[in-house]
């Protein structure tokens, strides 16, 4: 990104807005580039470039907020689209109940840039083929040990740009390199299917794809649902322990606890759209788990796909306890919630483009580090399931109300892993999934994934993770 | 926004291409205007407005393809721009080639679905929603939260062989959801093409009265149910249908109506059009991606599959004719029509034994799409049906199901259709009221 030219467009689109009469302003120069190649069963697609570069400016006048952008400033000067914003936000202000107002969180000045070894810049279409293809060779024609005639892979590599202004002083310039997988694969076998959707992904450069071993876990992914499709049995209908992999401690931890804990959420913002939560204002300091339920959101893991050290509001990035030894601890805040409960924002307002306003988003959320090595964990289940891998999920809109369908999971019997089992479904409550924790390991394991949430929709680069947890006293459904 | 010569655009695009000697090309520009406003706890939060242009060019050269978009429209740039992806296909694999048409085409605007009125309607848009909180609160909510989203889009396309055009749509949606004492809500859509067709009180009064019925609300027991699903909630699954009939879909083993063609999958009141332009649609154009005319598709007729939705690969590989449904990857739907029935709501509900009443719902997720095997999260306005009358509110469930044994079981379909497009409904439908048999109704366990 040419830097003085962002530093202009955003620092004339602030200065403009507050002329205009905004209390408070900010911009957001953004450029986007990306590049993605697609093999379906083998055969290429149409290879896949694309560059964006816009603005974005939100104010605040007469106590309300407004946000206008454009990536045609041919059409409209930043200065127009400044006073647009305001515009917005005065007319807006005759339905307004309370003044939007933000906290007093130390602006950050800071240029920052995720580390990364070989610039995703290098990632040209040749270089994308040549590890879809890699992956191609290990699992068509049955290769893998399973036929698989459904097969869609798709590798990127993309770079996120901006600079960031704001009226109180922050001053940010951010360089996200990225790079991820996605692949679904479908298995037939004597008449059943199985199908299994792999995210993977990284903020870095090209060295991602050999850093978490993408070509080898999509083989391995194979691998397991073939075996699943052969020998898989029907779980046990019993009450039985669960033992919980790091991708299902990481999606639960997603869902039921970072959702729920999102401060805008509980103060009814998103109410219309992704929902509000079963928390309210002061749900602080309530028990929802065990002593063993301890999860965390923190942006500032090294190579992490929802690393962001600073956030859209120009706030440094903090690590969020969302739950210490089964306790409310701590919600997700941007500045204006943050002021509503008389704390600071902890730095968790992200914008995924420069038309899009920044609202509060979880980061890499995940289940603390326990004790227990994973063949000691094993050992404490006396008789359970293991889900290794998910399918079809959902929760309620509140986020009380979860399911999580196993596709790759396992019976336990005292200590051992035994068989595979076909489909068990854990649809539990979040206070009883919670409360059931008993232990945890301290292997930890993430996932990427991509967060919904907002109006227009914004996907936001997350990772889920943790270790392996133990849930007891289980009683579990089959699909 | 106006000032955006999006043909001006095209003809640079093209006439570089033209100069490297490619295959063929087609140069999509698109421009579109977008003016928002959100609220919760009856309180605006924020009032958006965006606007944004971007090109889109392919290009193939010796059976080699590349797609890439830019919102750099200064002239210069896009002549460098279309030069930097002829030079990035050097690398590419030679792959499924499909020529564009020979002969050229020129489309004219579509009158359907365009309201000049909502060009620019942000100023309005703050009564409007008060209208529906009004409305909502009249109707026995206490606090509302939503968004009214008002935009327009234009799209010129000018092709390598000749083929050009524009079109423009305009929309205008509200989503509301009202809320009440004990965690009641109900929900309330309005959507419209036209200003005239947009009713923010109705919807408000919609949301406001779910969640006055709502307040007393408890857990089903699990088992086996006759649904009603509302328009909303019919067409979130039916959207699904859709995407399972495109052919990328069912190439790539992510369709439940692959090995279908031409056998039973629904109902037989069950038919599903996909329509290029339809009055009263909120989205579509006249051409598709590849400047192919779009058209009505049948894709499900007295519940026989009767044909995938199409792109010019897609449709060379099954050798049938295009569907006008490009995507250069992926052939997607742009208007989805559920065919109506003869029953009144209250008729519907009065066939149901033991049943159960949803009008909104959420997060639909598949264990397997070429199963078709899901599961949706009801929310708001939920209602037990006994005897043919509504007893008592429901909260707390999942419905979970297989969409071939699902449609296969619906009975009734209302008169009365509603277009839906919403955060959980990307393509509009035009949808009715739906009776379902033997629906799998769980909840969670603790």
């Amino acid at each position: 990104m040419e830097s003085q030219r962002a530093r202009d467009l955003a620092e004339a689109g602030v200065s403009k807005a507050r002329g205009a009469g905004a209390t408070y302003a900010e911009a957001r120069v953004q450029k986007t580039w990306e590049r993605q190649f697609v093999l379906k069963n083998g055969e290429p697609q149409p290879s896949f470039f694309a560059e964006g570069y816009g603005v974005g400016i939100r104010v605040i006048s007469m106590g309300a907020l407004g946000f206008a952008a454009t990536n045609d400033l041919k059409a409209m000067s930043v200065g127009e689209l400044a006073e647009r914003a305001v515009r917005l936000a005065k007319a807006s202000s005759g339905l307004l109940r309370k003044p939007v107002e933000l906290d007093d969180s130390k602006p950050v000045r800071r240029k920052w840039a995720a580390p990364e070894t070989r610039r995703v810049e290098n990632a040209d279409s040749a270089w994308l083929r040549e590890v879809l293809l890699d992956i191609e060779g290990r699992i068509a024609d049955g290769k893998a040990g399973v036929k698989l005639p459904g097969r869609v892979l798709y590798l990127g590599a993309e770079l996120e740009e901006r600079y960031y202004v704001n009226s109180d002083g922050a001053r940010v310039e951010g360089r996200l390199p990225r790079v991820g997988f996605f692949g679904s694969l479908t298995a037939v076998e004597g008449g059943t299917t199985a199908q299994r959707f792999i995210q993977q992904g990284e903020t870095g450069g090209l060295e991602v794809v050999k850093r978490i071993g993408i070509v080898e876990k999509v083989e391995e992914e194979a691998r397991a649902i073939g075996k699943i499709l052969r020998v898989a049995t029907k779980p046990p209908t019993d009450t039985v322990d669960v033992l919980l992999s790091p991708e299902l401690s990481g999606i639960a931890a997603h869902e039921s606890v970072g959702h729920p804990q999102e401060a805008d959420r509980v103060l009814g913002r998103e109410g219309a759209q992704a929902g509000e939560s079963y928390l309210k204002a002061d749900g602080l300091g309530r028990r929802i788990g065990s002593s063993e339920a301890n999860i965390s959101d923190d942006p500032n893991l090294p190579h992490s796909n929802g690393f962001v050290p600073v956030d859209d509001e120009g706030v440094e990035g903090k690590k969020r306890f969302l739950i210490k030894h089964g306790i409310v601890n701590e919600f997700l805040q941007n500045r204006t919630t943050a002021k509503e409960f008389g704390l600071q924002s902890n730095g968790a307002a992200r914008s995924v483009a420069f038309d899009r306003e920044p609202i509060i988003r979880m980061s890499n959320t995940f289940v603390e580090p326990g004790d227990y090595s994973t063949e000691e964990i094993i050992k404490e289940v006396k008789h359970g399931v293991f889900f290794k891998t998910f399918t079809e999920w959902n929760i309620d809109d509140r986020r009380l109300n979860q399911r999580y369908v196993a596709l790759e999971a396992y019976l336990v019997e005292r200590g051992e892993v035994k068989g595979p089992v076909r489909s068990p479904v854990l649809e539990i409550t979040t206070p009883k999934l919670w409360g059931s924790v008993k232990a945890r390991s301290k292997h930890m394991e993430f996932e990427s994934a991509t967060c919904g949430k907002g109006d227009p929709q914004q996907g936001a680069p997350v990772w889920t993770g943790g270790p392996e947890t133990l849930l007891s006293g289980i009683k579990l459904g089959s699909r | 926004m106006s000032g955006l010569d999006l043909k001006g655009l095209n003809d640079t695009a093209i006439s570089t291409a033209n100069a490297l000697e490619v295959d063929d090309a087609v140069a999509l520009s698109a421009s579109g205007a977008d003016s928002m406003i959100r609220f919760a706890n009856n309180s605006v939060t924020v009032a958006n407005r965006v606007e944004e242009s971007e090109l889109t060019v392919y290009l193939a050269k010796n059976r080699r393809r590349a797609l890439a978009s830019t919102s750099n429209l200064q002239s210069a740039a896009v002549k460098e721009f279309v030069r930097d992806l002829f030079s990035s296909m050097g690398g590419l694999p030679e792959s499924d080639y499909v020529p564009l048409p020979d002969r050229p085409a020129r489309y004219t605007p579509s009158k359907a679905g365009y309201d000049r009125r909502l060009e620019s309607l942000e100023d309005d848009l703050p009564e409007m929603a008060g209208a529906a909180i009004a409305a909502a609160m009249a109707a026995g909510g206490t606090r509302s939260a939503g968004v009214i989203n008002a935009g327009k889009v234009t799209v010129a396309i000018l092709t390598s062989s000749g083929t050009q055009g524009i079109d423009s749509r305009t929309a205008i949606t509200l989503n509301i959801r009202s809320f009440a004492e004990k965690e009641a809500s109900g929900h309330g859509l309005s959507c419209s093409s036209s200003l005239s067709g947009f009713d923010p009180e109705e919807a408000g009064r919609r949301a406001g009265e779910g969640a006055k019925t709502m307040r007393e609300a408890s857990e089903p027991d699990a088992g086996k149910y006759t649904v009603l699903l509302s328009p909303t909630v019919a067409s979130n699954l039916v959207e699904t249908v859709a995407g399972a009939a495109s052919a990328f879909a069912v190439d790539a083993g992510t369709s439940y109506l692959a090995d279908s063609l031409g056998k039973k999958v629904a109902a037989r009141s069950f038919s599903l059009t996909d329509h290029g332009v339809t009055e009263g649609g909120l989205g579509g154009r006249v051409f598709d991606d590849e400047g192919v005319r779009t058209r009505s598709n049948k894709i499900i007729e007295d519940g026989v599959l009767k044909g995938y939705l199409h792109n010019l690969t897609t449709a060379s590989k099954w050798k049938v004719k295009d569907t006008g449904n490009a995507g250069f990857v992926s052939p997607h739907p742009w208007n989805l029509e559920l065919e109506a029935g003869d029953s009144t709501y209250d008729e519907m509900v009065g066939e149901m034994k033991k049943g159960i009443v949803l009008t909104s719902n959420w997060y639909t997720r598949f264990k397997n799409y070429r199963t078709g095997e899901f599961s949706t999260v009801p929310r708001d306005g939920a209602y037990l049906v006994e005897r043919g009358e509504i007893v008592k509110p429901l909260k707390g469930m999942r419905l979970g199901d297989g969409l071939e044994r699902m449609f296969s079981s619906v009975t009734l379909l209302s008169k009365h259709r509603e277009w839906i497009q919403w955060w959980e409904v990307d393509t509009p439908t035009l949808c009715p009221w739906m009776l379902i048999e033997g629906a799998t109704i769980t909840r969670a366990y603790g």
